[in-house]
């Protein structure tokens, strides 16, 4: 044994959590790295440039040649991924390629999406607050009432609202809650500045598809947790010792179930981070997802990649904590390997 | 004019929302770079559709006050508000209500003095003199002068202007001020029509000196408050417009809404009081409703098919003529456009000056094309239609076109290509032997100049004949409108005979406005009334 690797043995053994929080971190890095590189071969290969897009049919073949010099588009894609990454680095987001092209001699991307970056979070925090404790309290409902009419009724209309596209839920709303009743606005315009959280009523209905598009897996996940842990010697002598059903819910069941439910809870904030992108067009909710459709027609590469990035980081990041709240509800996990 | 919202192939969600935006953007692309010109005179303007209530809002005497909001599609960061490189209605909406024309084109595209007053040539058409419009002020108290219209037009010279087209015939250098409200301008070639190059929004007036656009000073009816791209601006009335009172509202807010369903719901709901390019279909459902106003514009923008009459088959005039002869184009505009157009008749610009109203419609007559096939040995045609999502009515145009071809033996094979690649000259554009597009033209000579001449930019058709380019030569400087308009009937007979445009509708502006606002009249000249938004006002 190398004296590193013995130095290493010895940290895993004095904090096991330390040891996985750096193997964890390591790899997410190296996640990151791969995913940025993904990204950046798929603005690549991309048809079109802002160039064109932005002169349209009125570019000659020198605009758009000295365009795309400006844009640093003539030079290798290496030169222009390590540029990008290099810039990042140094907390530099680069030029919107449209911006420039537009003739502007800095058109900084942060600028162009902080606000979006702002409106999305919101939603997204909304959505969440409301998802994960719903998750668990549908899942446990219909875990205790396994195979009686509010399981059904639980399990049916979560799988109802996961197999309709979010664009399929938000008209669907639409047509209840605008179009029927007219309680609620269907659209969910944020002026420049503004604070969505300032009209909550807005974000009723974009919440909602967010939710009903997302609920489902969690819930089922938490159900069948639930289920199995309750079919457990423990639980059923705890049962049998007269304890209170709550407390053994509570105290007993819950806990155990919970531990697959947290990964499953963190793919459904992974996977809301896609629906919002969807939910956002429909309610023309100002946020990444409208900037990042954009940028996409616009083929504003340079903001693209930014928010794609984004994003994978955001994904990365929610993996690490719910790995992190996991070893810590496992005490089982913690023990050195 | 979107449908393409509803009708989302079923694809993934994300990929269909690209597809979505990136069709439109294209169009949006596409039809603004060949918004090339407008031009006075004539037309059938609004009203007479059989399937449109169009037309006038208005009804008592205008009121002053409230803030009007009006939404087109959102371009993202690649908003501008420079009159030189906007391309989007979004972006013309802004220039439009912040800047004024040197000549106004009314909704039946006759003509009225904008910042000119006078236009007057020499006796070939190679000089003019333009008088301007006295007691005009810019935004920031400036008196509005000669010199602001030439540094306008050499601004709009440079190449990275998106107005060349319009002024490539002047010598922008040349340009004299004659005294502080005349100016004198000498041209390249003789051009007997020369005003009509100043009504696109890519020409309208800036103040001399102004670079970035950051902070834009014009003439208009708006002062410039606040712009967020890709979000909304906000522009006060001016309480100084030289056609006072107008404008009536306070305040003018233009919002970006990408979405059709979300900025016809924001319309339905009130958070919107009109917006740009509502989808036929639901046009279609409202007009019966009446809980919106549908707006429709009898504009002459064509959609068109066209065959590059250098590849065969189509060098072949008669079966260039067999395929014109196959369409059925009222039953193309009910289907691709839910009725929202008038038919073409395979010459463009139905409506404006010069347009040739001699030539006998054309009609489907299966049998004729038949025999055309037979004679040009064609018969069991098969060929590559390209086809594209680029505005709603293309796919659907080019799936009723290959129906209608079965009954003359012909088989047209559709091919759905990518819309960015559509209109981008490196990858398919003017690369396709059959192919669909769409002009926004508002003016003859421009689209002739840009799609027929010798050197055309966008010369889709590869039409290339010497005497042709004379015969547009001459009917451009022609000072003499009976002599001229004989020259144009010349030109258009060889294009309706022999051209490679197959031109089945003039596609109608569709929009739609609040039952609140009065005062918008519908205009063939532009969408939305022609975003003449200094008319409306609020009961």
């Amino acid at each position: 044994m190398t004296a590193v690797a013995e130095r290493r043995g010895r940290v895993r053994e004095r904090s096991p959590v330390l040891a996985f929080l750096g193997r964890r971190m390591a790899g997410a890095v190296v996640a990151i790295f791969v995913a940025s590189l993904v990204i950046f071969l798929g603005t690549v290969v991309l048809p079109g440039d802002a160039a064109s897009v932005v002169l349209g049919r009125n570019g000659t073949p020198e605009q758009v040649s000295a365009l795309n010099h400006r844009l640093h588009l003539d030079k290798p894609a290496s030169q222009e991924y390590a540029d990008w990454i290099s810039g990042l680095a140094h907390g530099d987001l680069g030029d919107s390629a449209v911006g420039l092209v537009q003739g502007e001699k800095h058109a900084p991307v942060w600028p162009l999406i902080s606000s979006p970056v702002k409106n999305s979070l919101i939603l997204a925090l909304v959505t969440a607050i409301f998802m994960i404790p719903l998750s668990l309290f549908l899942g446990v409902v219909a875990a205790v009432n396994a195979g009686r009419p509010a399981d059904h009724v639980i399990s049916l209309g979560t799988l109802a609202g996961i197999a309709l596209p979010e664009f399929v839920i938000g008209s669907l709303l639409v047509g209840v809650f605008f179009v029927g009743l007219g309680w609620l606005p269907p659209v969910a315009l944020v002026p420049p500045g503004a604070n969505p959280l300032d009209d909550p009523k807005k974000l009723v209905l974009p919440v909602l598809t967010l939710l009903l598009a997302s609920l489902a897996s969690g819930v089922r996940m938490v159900r069948a947790g639930m289920i199995e842990v309750l079919r457990t010697e423990y639980v059923q002598t705890a049962r049998l010792n007269g304890l209170p059903e709550r407390r053994v819910l509570a105290r007993y069941a819950m806990r155990n179930a919970l531990a697959p439910s947290i990964q499953v809870l963190a793919q459904n904030l992974q996977w809301l981070i896609g629906g919002i992108i969807i939910t956002e067009s429909v309610f023309a909710y100002p946020g990444l997802g409208t900037t990042l459709v954009t940028a996409v027609g616009n083929r504003d590469v340079t903001v693209v990649r930014d928010i794609a990035l984004l994003i994978a980081i955001a994904y990365i990041l929610i993996n690490l904590v719910a790995d992190l709240i996991v070893m810590l509800l496992v005490p089982k996990l913690r023990e050195p390997a | 004019m979107s449908d393409a919202q509803n009708d989302r192939p079923p694809i993934a969600p994300v990929e269909a929302l690209f597809d979505q935006r990136l069709s439109r953007q294209t169009l949006l692309r596409g039809a603004a770079g060949a918004m090339l010109g407008m031009s006075p005179l004539v037309a059938a303007a609004c009203g007479g559709s059989s399937s449109s209530t169009t037309a006038q809002t208005s009804g008592g005497t205008p009121k002053r006050g409230g803030v009007l909001r009006v939404s087109f599609a959102s371009a993202g960061t690649a908003e501008t508000l420079s009159p030189l490189i906007a391309v989007t209605p979004i972006d013309q909406a802004r220039i439009q209500n912040l800047y004024d024309p040197l000549i106004i084109t009314n909704p039946d595209f006759s003509t009225s003095p904008g910042l000119a007053l006078e236009w007057n040539a020499n006796s070939d058409a190679t000089v003019w003199e333009i008088k301007l419009r006295p007691d005009v002020t810019f935004h920031n108290g400036k008196d509005f002068t000669a010199d602001d219209v030439i540094y306008s037009i050499q601004q709009m010279a440079k190449p990275s202007s998106y107005a060349v087209p319009f002024v490539s015939g002047i010598n922008a250098k040349d340009i004299k001020k004659v005294d502080k409200l005349t100016l004198q301008v000498p041209l390249k070639s003789p051009d007997a029509d020369l005003p009509s190059n100043f009504a696109q929004y890519n020409t309208w007036i800036f103040q001399n000196g102004e670079t970035d656009f950051k902070h834009p000073v014009g003439t208009g009816p708006f002062v410039y408050e606040s712009f967020v791209p890709g979000q909304q601006s906000v522009f006060k009335r001016n309480p100084n417009y030289w056609q006072s009172p107008k404008p009536y509202v306070d305040e003018l807010k233009i919002i970006g809404i990408t979405d059709n369903g979300a900025r016809l719901n924001s319309l339905l709901s009130g958070q919107i009081d009109a917006m740009g390019m509502l989808p036929t279909a639901q046009a279609k459902a409202h007009q019966s409703t009446g809980d919106i106003v549908v707006l429709t514009g009898k504009s002459p923008q064509p959609i068109m098919f066209y065959m590059d009459v250098t590849k065969p088959p189509f060098d072949n005039n008669d079966v260039r003529m067999a395929m014109k002869l196959i369409v059925d184009r009222p039953a193309m505009i009910e289907g691709a456009l839910n009725g929202f157009g008038s038919v073409g008749n395979d010459i463009v610009g139905k409506g404006l000056p010069f347009y040739d109203t001699s030539l006998p419609q054309r009609v489907q007559d299966i049998e004729q094309a038949k025999s055309l096939l037979k004679k040009a040995g064609q018969e069991n045609l098969t060929v590559e239609l390209q086809t594209s999502e680029i505005i709603p009515g293309f796919v659907e145009s080019a799936t009723l076109l290959a129906q209608q071809a079965k009954a003359a033996g012909v088989t047209i094979n559709l091919k759905q290509v990518p819309a960015n690649s559509y209109y981008n000259p490196s990858l398919l554009y003017l690369k396709m032997a059959f192919a669909e597009t769409q002009w926004a033209i508002t003016g003859m000579k421009f689209f002739y100049l840009q799609a027929l001449a010798k050197d055309a930019p966008y010369n889709e058709t590869h039409w290339n004949d010497a005497s042709f380019n004379d015969l547009l030569v001459k009917a451009i400087g022609e000072t003499d409108k009976t002599k001229a308009q004989d020259t144009w009937n010349q030109i258009q007979e060889i294009q309706y005979n022999q051209g490679g445009y197959i031109d089945w509708v003039a596609a109608d502006w569709v929009d739609g406005l609040s039952t609140k606002v009065k005062g918008m009249t519908a205009s063939g000249a532009g969408a939305l009334g022609n975003m003449n938004f200094m008319d409306a006002y609020f009961e």
